[in-house]
Formats: C-alpha cells, sequence, structure tokens
C-alpha cells in the first residue's frame, strides 16, 4: 500500500540491506555462454529490427485479393478432399481407367504446386529476400511444367501411373 | 505502515542493522548520474540505432520439441514435400531418360526392383508408404480442422497421438502387409 | 508485516501442539516457545536466465544461473524472479505488473513453452533446472523484455472497435440477444500477451506480414459481434496471402494460451467465414 508513497530514502535504504543480504550468502551466480540463439537462426537470419512509422500507426494492409486469399483456400481445400476418394478409389476396385488416372495425376500435380509455393512463400520472405524469392518462384513453376511434361510422357507411352505404383510395389 | 516497513528491514538485517542505516542511507542520496535534455527526434533516433543491435530471441532451438520438430504440421509438410519431391525427381528423370540413355520405364523398373533384397524392398516401401499414410491421415484431420472441429486441448493431444500411430503401423502394412 | 505474522502464529502454533502432548509439557514447552521453528532442508532450485544487455550489444547473449531456495520462495516463476531481483542481481529485467494473469505482462518462454510467470508454477517433481527464455523469435530490449511494438502495430491495423454506420433503434445503446452476446465468450478475454503469436513458427517465419493468432482473435472477436456492420470490410482486409493465410493449423496457439482460449479454432471460423460469407 505504501509502496507508492515511499520516500527514495526509505528505498535506498532497503537497497542496501539487501545487497549485505547478498553479499552474505552463499548463493552461486553463474553464467555461461549462450549457443543455441545465434547458430540455429542462422538460416533465413530476420535481420536487424526497423519498424517503418510510429508506434501509433497501425501496420500496412495490404490489396485484396480473393484469388490469392479466401478463393485460393476453398479451392485448396476441394482439391485435397477430392484426392481422398480419388487415392483410393484406383487401387481399391483394381480396375485400370485412363481418365481416372488422368485426372489423379493432374489433381496431385497441382495439390503439390500449391504445396510447394506455400513452403517458398513461407521460407523465403518476399520483403527480405526479393531476387531468392524470384528465383524460387519461377524455378518452381519451370519445375511443375518439367513434370507435367513427363507425367504425359509416362501416361501416353507407359503403363500409367497407378498400373506403374501397383506392379512396383508387387514386385 | 511506513515506520513499519523501516522496522521489518532492519530486523531482517540484525540488531544494529536500525542505527548503523541511517547515515549511510543519507550519504546514498545524492546521486552520480546527470541527465541532459534533447529533442524527440534525437530521442527517436536513439531507440531507433538500439532496435539495430537488438538479437532475436531463441526459437528453433528452445521451444517444445514436440510443437516444434515433431509437431503434426511440420510433418505434414516434411512428409508431403517427400512424397511430391520423389514423384518431381523421377518423372523429370524420366523426362530426361532417352537422353541420357537411362532405362526408367515401368518395365526395368520392376525387374530392377523385384532383385532387391526383401529387407530393402520394404526399406523403400516404408520409405514411401509411411510418408503417404502420415500426410493422408493428417489431410484428413486438417479437412476436420477445417470444418472448425476437434479444437479442443484434449481431443488435440489424442489425435496427435492417434495420428502417429496409425501412420507408423499403416506405413509397415503398405511396406510388407501388401 | 505478513511474514512477521505467519512466523509467530507458527511458533504459537508449535508450542501449543508440544503443550497438548503429555509428557513432554515440562521438558520442552518453555524450549520451543524461545527457539525458532524447525527449518526445512533448503530446497534448491536453479534457474537459466536469458541475459543480453542493450549498454554492451556487441556482448552476445547468454544464459546465467541463479540458485535459490524454493522453501523461502512463493510457488510461481514470478515470484522466484522477483526474488532473484531482491537478492541476487538487481540488473535481472522483466516485465511484471499485476500478478495475477491479468496484464499479460510477465509473458515468457519456461522450460520451451510459452505461458504466464505469474500464472505458472515453479516445477517442484524434478531437480532439473528451469530454463528461462524471452518469447521466441523476437526482438530482445534487455534480458527477458521483448519489443512488442510492431505486434501492437498490427492488433491497431485490424481496427479493434465497434463500427457502425446506422444509430441504436432506442437511441440509447447497442442492444444484443443473450445468445449473440455468447458468441464473443472465449473472445473477450484474450490480454493480449502474445504467448500465442510468438509460439506459432509462421509467425516467427512472418510476423511482419501474417498478422498471428492474437491479432486474428481479436480480429474474430469483432467478425462475431453481432453489433459490428463492417464484417465485410474486415474480411476483406484479411483477403491476401499474407495476413490470414499463413495459418496452418499448426495449433501452438491453443497449446500456449495461459487464459484457456483457443485462437486456432477463432481463426478456423474466419477462414468458415471467408469461404462462406
Amino acid at each position: 500500500m505504501a509502496s507508492i508513497v515511499r520516500p527514495s530514502l526509505l528505498r535506498q535504504s532497503a537497497l542496501a540491506a539487501r545487497s549485505g543480504v547478498a553479499a552474505r550468502s552463499a548463493i552461486a551466480m553463474r553464467a555461461a555462454a549462450f549457443h543455441s540463439s545465434s547458430k540455429k537462426s542462422a538460416i533465413l537470419p530476420p535481420g536487424p529490427q526497423r519498424i517503418e512509422g510510429g508506434v501509433n500507426d497501425p501496420a500496412p494492409i495490404p490489396t485484396p485479393s480473393a484469388a490469392h486469399g479466401s478463393y485460393h483456400w476453398t479451392f485448396e481445400r476441394l482439391l485435397a478432399a477430392g484426392l481422398v476418394p480419388l487415392t483410393i478409389a484406383p487401387f481399391a476396385s483394381g480396375s485400370l481407367n485412363p481418365t481416372m488416372d488422368a485426372i489423379l495425376c493432374s489433381a496431385v500435380l497441382i495439390h503439390s504446386h500449391i504445396g510447394f509455393q506455400s513452403v517458398i512463400i513461407d521460407y523465403i520472405p518476399k520483403k527480405r529476400y526479393p531476387g531468392l524469392r524470384k528465383l524460387f518462384w519461377w524455378g518452381l513453376n519451370a519445375a511443375t511444367i518439367t513434370v507435367g511434361i513427363g507425367l504425359y510422357e509416362f501416361e501416353t507411352n507407359d503403363v500409367g501411373v497407378t498400373e506403374a505404383i501397383k506392379r512396383v510395389w508387387k514386385a | 505502515m511506513i515506520a513499519q516497513r523501516v522496522g521489518v528491514t532492519a530486523l531482517r538485517r540484525g540488531p544494529a542493522g536500525l542505527f548503523a542505516q541511517l547515515p549511510r542511507a543519507a550519504a546514498l542520496q545524492t546521486r552520480p548520474v546527470t541527465t541532459s535534455k534533447i529533442s524527440q527526434e534525437d530521442g527517436h533516433q536513439i531507440l531507433v540505432n538500439q532496435r539495430l543491435q537488438r538479437p532475436v530471441s531463441p526459437n528453433l532451438g528452445i521451444y517444445k520439441i514436440e510443437q516444434t520438430w515433431l509437431g503434426h504440421s511440420a510433418w505434414t509438410r516434411i512428409t508431403g514435400c517427400t512424397l511430391s519431391g520423389a514423384a518431381y525427381l523421377y518423372f523429370t528423370a524420366y523426362l530426361g531418360a532417352p537422353l541420357l540413355g537411362w532405362h526408367l520405364e515401368t518395365a526395368s523398373l520392376v525387374s530392377s526392383f523385384a532383385a532387391l533384397p526383401f529387407a530393402v524392398k520394404g526399406g523403400i516401401k516404408f520409405m514411401l508408404g509411411f510418408p503417404f499414410a502420415y500426410h493422408f491421415i493428417n489431410g484428413l484431420r486438417h479437412l476436420w480442422f477445417d470444418l472448425g472441429k476437434g479444437f479442443a486441448k484434449p481431443s488435440i493431444k489424442k489425435g496427435e497421438m492417434a495420428l502417429w500411430t496409425s501412420s507408423i503401423l499403416g506405413g509397415l502394412f503398405l511396406a510388407f502387409g501388401l | 508485516m505478513a511474514a512477521l505474522r505467519s512466523t509467530s502464529s507458527r511458533i504459537l502454533g508449535s508450542s501449543l501442539r508440544t503443550a497438548m502432548r503429555p509428557g513432554a509439557v515440562f521438558t520442552r514447552s518453555m524450549a520451543s516457545v524461545s527457539e525458532a521453528p524447525q527449518e526445512k532442508a533448503p530446497n534448491m532450485k536453479t534457474f537459466q536466465i536469458y541475459r543480453w544487455n542493450p549498454d554492451t550489444p556487441t556482448e552476445k547473449p547468454r544464459m546465467q544461473s541463479y540458485t535459490i531456495d524454493l522453501n523461502k520462495t512463493g510457488p510461481m516463476i514470478l515470484d522466484a524472479l522477483v526474488r532473484i531481483k531482491n537478492e541476487l542481481d538487481p540488473t535481472l529485467t522483466f516485465r511484471r505488473s499485476c500478478r495475477e494473469g491479468i496484464c499479460g505482462s510477465c509473458a515468457m518462454n519456461i522450460n520451451g513453452q510459452n505461458t504466464l510467470a505469474c500464472l505458472c508454477r515453479i516445477p517442484s517433481e524434478n531437480a532439473s533446472d528451469v530454463k528461462l527464455y524471452p518469447l521466441p523469435h523476437t526482438y530482445v530490449v534487455k534480458d527477458l523484455v521483448p519489443d512488442l511494438t510492431y505486434f501492437y502495430k498490427q492488433y491497431k491495423s485490424i481496427k479493434p472497435y465497434l463500427q457502425r454506420d446506422t444509430p441504436a433503434p432506442d437511441g440509447k445503446e447497442y442492444r444484443q440477444t443473450k445468445e449473440d452476446r455468447k458468441k464473443l465468450d472465449g473472445l473477450y478475454e484474450c490480454i493480449l500477451c502474445a504467448c500465442c503469436s510468438t509460439s506459432c513458427p509462421s509467425y516467427w517465419w512472418n510476423s511482419e506480414e501474417y498478422l498471428g493468432p492474437a491479432i486474428l482473435l481479436q480480429s474474430y472477436r469483432w467478425l462475431a459481434d453481432s453489433r459490428d456492420e463492417r464484417g465485410a470490410e474486415r474480411r476483406a482486409n484479411l483477403e491476401n496471402n499474407m495476413s490470414l493465410y499463413r495459418c496452418h493449423t499448426i495449433l501452438n496457439c491453443t497449446r500456449a494460451c495461459p487464459k484457456g482460449l483457443n485462437p486456432g479454432k477463432a481463426i478456423a471460423e474466419i477462414k468458415k467465414q471467408m469461404a462462406f460469407a
């Protein structure tokens, strides 16, 4: 209660008393070199702290774009939900259906592409590493197109993905 | 109250404390600190400069391992990237195979895979079967989360345990049971 | 004062107890009044605390160990911190205020888990050291004090207040049914301690653009409020791939919240609203 109005004289005397206690007690105080902070965060470090604007300015709000927001999210979930029956059906039914195979392959390809995209968005921030971000982004696009062509070749010249997995698994 | 507090401090220090303290405290009252007035901009500049020096507190190195390195979301990503990465590598290689003279068609793949010993075959199948089982099961779990369900703390914990056991069992079944 | 009172009552109590026992009355009752109560064996505990001083910025952060007797300390981590600062090292710096989990000042990482020091008991079942770090992946002002400036700026960006264009029908106050009011339970209790946001790996990597669980929970608090009329605008501000959709349902936020709230569920509700509204 009285701590608010306690004059500085008393606070000082209390401090003196405390330091006396600390000196007399045989309590150990050790300091160890610190390891885990600087080393572990060395991958993609966040860099020195810079804050734009004053303390009372709100953080900037990005321009709205549903294609990157809710539409993207809904599409991703519908695709993921659709993949559940698509992955089970061909192996469960045991029938070889090229159309189903093509649908499964393209769905998995888009699903993978979105997954890799979100990995890049998460770990290579646009603001901090704009060049690296661009490199990975377009690298991924190129890889997905290459894989798409590879899949097309495989589907047309080989036995099809589900049949191939089946054969290798049973080998 | 103030008088009582003095009494308490003095009691803590022992019998001599009450009297020995008074002149010492009086001597301490002059502080060897000088202050100078600076403008608001200069003050802000000091803060900005101090911010540039600040370290980032430890994160992955110190946070509970079951919530970071063993977290379900991280492993969904790891397993997904394993499967998709393997598929990306294979189909890129398949496209380039004729140029490089490799044989990656199903027929030659099946024959070379069949020649491997049982343990190696099972190991390779598990390396693909476990990620598939994990990604599949946790994918379902995430779809359930996206419906706004299953967020109670006990059910999160139970789900995590069920996820690991079922996906390891599933991976073993895919590797050795088929 | 409290300390004095309790010891004196303990002395009285013990003397009474010995006096009750027949046989011991004459030999021990006098002695126990003048003697101090039996000292318990010291229960020492070591606290390893993250230290960094802005006055010597080139020095790397380090861990410093302090050993104190738990018998002389209160039950909570904050009690131990206050005791260390009082008796061992006055330079140790941390935020604290209410000591009862309502101000959110003493949020820190205790043994790898973000929580409030005032609500976290000192683990006494094992002898291992207690490790105290500032909130993870924040810029450190000093020792256990993180800089939350940007966190508050993000809070401001979601306009955390009632926005209406139409006046109240009765011209007095904006009324709400009991059911509508119930929707705010589990949302309005948030004290913005930042335990959840700084437990989220997604927020660690993208705290400049991703809002983080605490701010999104607050965002949902206003989206769920039946009296607020700017829901569409609030949702539009989240329509991008960073602000909301960096949430991957990791659920560290729900596990970290010292108030027992569920930021993970709140974010899921926002995503549902965004998809279907």
